[in-house]
Order: structure tokens, then sequence, then C-alpha cells
């Protein structure tokens, strides 16, 4: 597990971001809107709305190929509607990576 | 993160004291400074007088605390873990050829990794006994004995139920049967009385940093023979220098190197701490913060809480619709209220009551306040209200 002080607060256009890479879940009515964030085999990241400290779990199985994920999410956002496309790229290339570690021949990873 | 100076944190609500207890009483805190101005004073360790020996002021207060009459049968460890580490390994190299041991289902895994680990060893067969209305019984424990049966370990007090065992006819019966009783004492020294003179245990551990207000690294045992347990220790103890051999005499049978001088300091203060309140009266606020709790508790939708009726000031419990460790993570953050989550290092006991995943646990000190029980309460409402409507939001868009 990882603390991250980020610059600048997390807005829920980042969270708009993060619902085309994995599952969002958003609970408003709370003193503070908390979000998670939650990807099958990559990471879980927690935190709220308007925070600028998040916390990272990078999953156990693949930590090394994951590791940078977090950093990824945070720079392919900067790059808008191009970001997406470009950290899907880079998704498919760490997937391929854990099929050949587990022995499996390419297609989903699930 | 950078450290941030104690008069910048944000204020917190602290409830997580069956694990460590905090505040320390003042009183613990100057005893600690106290201990660590002065230069240290053992018998036979140093030529110096006029500080106070703490290591022996602090085994009579415990042996007064606990009703026992004999204070070098007072042991100093690390914690609960090391105790019984000490107690259970070195059990097993005494007895010498296998044997079996019986351990319980609420045993926390100071108790559960070293008999697991003298199972794989292929040094006894253990057999868990199973709690029934959060309790092990002793017709239970009874079922679970055979011939070759040397060795019984259990917890005094659950770390996630809050439930008290009835040791006392259980030692009663192991005693008559010549096996041996170990107590993991760490969840009930400080809550509730104990009363060593009339439960015949083999040995009954204690922990310092929880309800005895002590700091971390302190702990014990007390063992009343001492010649059950094999000695796996060995090193200075200030006396019978000439001998290769670790002495005999308790307590230096099992107490070697440099004492932890400030942390035995912390603990005969946090004694006298709780002698000059009363433990009765400890007790009752405790029961009393955390009646009040599950009564508020009781009253949200959607919550389910593993024992309504704890002696001990714990409470564990889980919010539907979300995760345990979500829950703690949005306490802590967004209310600054400080609980534990997942397993509380009782991994047998959350298989029964949760499948093995976890749920949240508040714990009550002296300290805390009702006011403090009345906004966990209410942040725990926000949370288990936010989550459901959630829920219902995802579903109504199905």
């Amino acid at each position: 597990m990882k603390e991250y002080a980020l610059n600048e607060p997390l807005t829920e256009g980042f969270l708009k971001f993060l619902e085309q890479f994995g599952t969002v879940r958003l609970l408003e009515q709370l003193r503070k809107p908390y979000f998670s964030f939650e990807k099958e085999q990559f990471i879980s990241i927690k935190g709220f709305v308007g925070d600028s400290i998040v916390e990272v779990r990078y999953k156990k199985e693949f930590q090394d190929l994951v590791a940078d994920y977090f950093h990824l999410l945070l720079y392919y956002y900067d790059q808008g509607e191009q970001g997406i496309a470009h950290l899907k790229g880079q998704e498919d290339s760490i997937r391929d990576k854990m099929k050949i570690r587990l022995g499996l021949p390419k297609g989903n990873l699930t | 993160m950078d450290y941030i100076p104690e008069d910048k944190r944000t204020p917190f609500i602290y409830l997580n004291n069956a694990a460590t207890t905090w505040p320390k009483p003042s009183q613990v805190l100057e005893e600690v400074a106290a201990c660590l101005r002065n230069p240290v004073h053992e018998a036979g360790r140093t030529t110096g007088s006029g500080s106070t020996d703490y290591p022996s002021v602090a085994r009579e207060s415990l042996a007064s605390f606990f009703h026992a009459d004999l204070p070098e049968n007072f042991i100093f460890t690390q914690n609960a873990t090391d105790a019984l580490n000490l107690l259970i390994h070195g059990f097993v190299k005494k007895t010498g050829k296998p044997f079996h041991a019986i351990a319980t289902e609420l045993d926390h895994n100071s108790v559960l990794r070293p008999l697991s680990s003298q199972e794989q060893d292929g040094r006894i067969s253990l057999s868990m006994v199973p709690f029934t209305d959060n309790k092990v019984s002793l017709a239970a424990i009874k079922e679970a004995i055979r011939s070759e049966t040397r060795l019984v370990v259990m917890t005094h007090g659950s770390n996630v139920l809050g439930s008290v065992q009835e040791i006392k006819p259980i030692a009663e019966y192991l005693r008559t049967n010549d096996i041996f009783f170990i107590v993991d004492g760490a969840q009930t020294t400080g809550h509730i009385p104990i009363n060593l003179s009339d439960i015949p245990v083999g040995a009954f551990v204690f922990t310092g940093h929880k309800a005895l207000f002590g700091i971390p690294g302190t702990g014990g045992f007390y063992i009343s023979e001492p010649e059950t347990i094999a000695i796996t220790r060995q090193g200075g103890t200030g006396t019978d220098s000439r001998t290769l051999t670790q002495p005999f005499e308790m307590p230096m049978r099992f107490e070697t190197g440099t004492p932890n001088y400030p942390g035995i300091a912390s603990l005969y203060a946090g004694l006298r701490f709780i002698n000059t309140i009363g433990l009765d009266k400890i007790e009752l606020k405790e029961q009393e913060l955390t009646r009040n709790f599950v009564r508020e508790l009781k009253q949200i939708p959607g919550i389910t809480i593993y024992n309504d009726a704890p002696t001990l000031p714990v409470v564990s419990f889980n919010i539907r619709c979300i995760d345990n460790h979500e829950a703690g993570f949005i306490l802590a953050r967004a209310y600054s209220i400080i609980t534990r989550t997942g397993l509380h290092c009782s991994p047998l006991v959350h298989e029964r009551i949760d499948g093995g995943k976890g749920c949240i646990r508040v714990s009550f000190s002296w300290f805390n306040s009702p006011e403090e029980c009345s906004r966990t309460a209410d942040a725990i409402r926000e949370v288990a209200q936010s989550a459901d409507t959630q829920v219902r939001s995802d579903q109504g868009m199905r």
C-alpha cells in the first residue's frame, strides 16, 4: 500500500477518466465524497473528491508490472481523450507481460 | 507523509484500544521520562543506588494486581506474542516427545502460529476447539481431549467478539488431568479482575501496551510451575556469572539480557494508575460505553453486530454494501475516527462469523467519552446510509 500526496485535489473529472479503465464507486452523501477505483489484476485506489491524498494498493501477483500504473493514470489524464487511447495501449502491453508470466495464450486476461 | 506537529493535527477519536491503548495516562509518560533521566538500577547489574529498581517494583505490583503469591514468577517479555512463543516452544521442548495440543477458534495468531509451526515440524498434533455463543466451553475442551493431550492454550478474552471465557472450571479440570494450561490474557488484563490465586492456570500471559497502559514493547507471563517450561534463552543475568548455564532461579530462568527499563517503568506506572482509579470503576465505565454504543449501532439499518453483549469493550460489526477496509478508511479520513479493520490476527473467528472477509472493530478504553461513542455511531450511520443509497441508485439504473 502506498499513500500519495498529489499536487492538487482530485476532481470528479479524474473519476470520469478512471471509469474508462475500471470500476469507480462514489459515495456522495458523506462528509467528504468518497471514491474507490478497482482494476482487476492492476490496482485499487481509495480517496476523497477534493482531497489531495490517495491510498493506492497494487495487486500482489504483478506488483512489478503495475507499479507505475497510478503514475500513468495521472500522466494520461492530463492529455484528455488522446490519453485514454494511449493508456489503453499501455495496458495491453502490461497484460501481454502478465500472460507470458502466467503461461497463458494471448486474449483477455480475466 | 511528512511529520505533522501534535498541535497542528486534526483532533481524532481513537477507538483501537484493543490493539494499543491511547492516550497513555500522564503518570505513565512521566515515569518513562523519569526512568530515562536516571541511570538504570537493578540488583546485581550495577553498583549504583538511589534509582528505582523498576523490574522488582513492577513485579511486586503485578503480583498484587493478579493476587498471586510469588512476584518472581512474573516474567517480563516484549509483548504477549513473545511470552506465548517462549511458553509454547519451551513446553514442547521440555516434553521432549510428540503429544497432542488443543487451541481454540477464538485464538489470536500469537497462539495459532507457534502451535502450527510445532505441528508442521511433527512435534505435536493439534486440535481446534470451536466456540458456541461466542465462547469456548469446558464441554467442548473435554470433547477434544485425548489420552496423549498435554497442552491447552486458549484466549481468555476474544479480541474480535469481546467475549470472556470461563477459565476457572477449565483450569481446574485440566489441572486434575495433568494437562498444562496456558491462558492468553492479552485482552482481559486491565479490563476485568483476574485472581490467579483462585484459578489454577499453568501460565497466564499479559501484555503491557493495551489496558495496562504501558508503552509498546512490554508484556509478560505468570507461571505457576516454572520447571514445566524448558529454558530456550540464555545470557547475562547479573547473577551466577561464573557458571555457563542459565540460572534456574526465577526470574533469571527466563529473563536474560538488559531489561526494557523504560517499558517496565511504564507498566509499573500504568498499574499504579489503574489502582488509583480502581479497576471496578474502569470496568463499569467501559461496559457503559460499550452498551451505549451497541444500542446506537443496533438502531442503524444495515449493520451486522457479531456480539451485541460483549463483556470486554470490543464491538465488531460490518456495514451492508461496503467492504470493512473501505468503511474503516472513510471513518478515519472523513470523520477522524480510528478503528481497526480486517481479520485482527484472528483468522479462525472471522472464518466463522463473516466467512473470512473481516470486519470493523471499535474498542474503548477508560479515556473514551460517551460523546465520542455518539459521534462514532453518527458517522457509521452516515456511511451506512450512503452505501445503501448508492446501491439503490445502481439498482435503479439497471
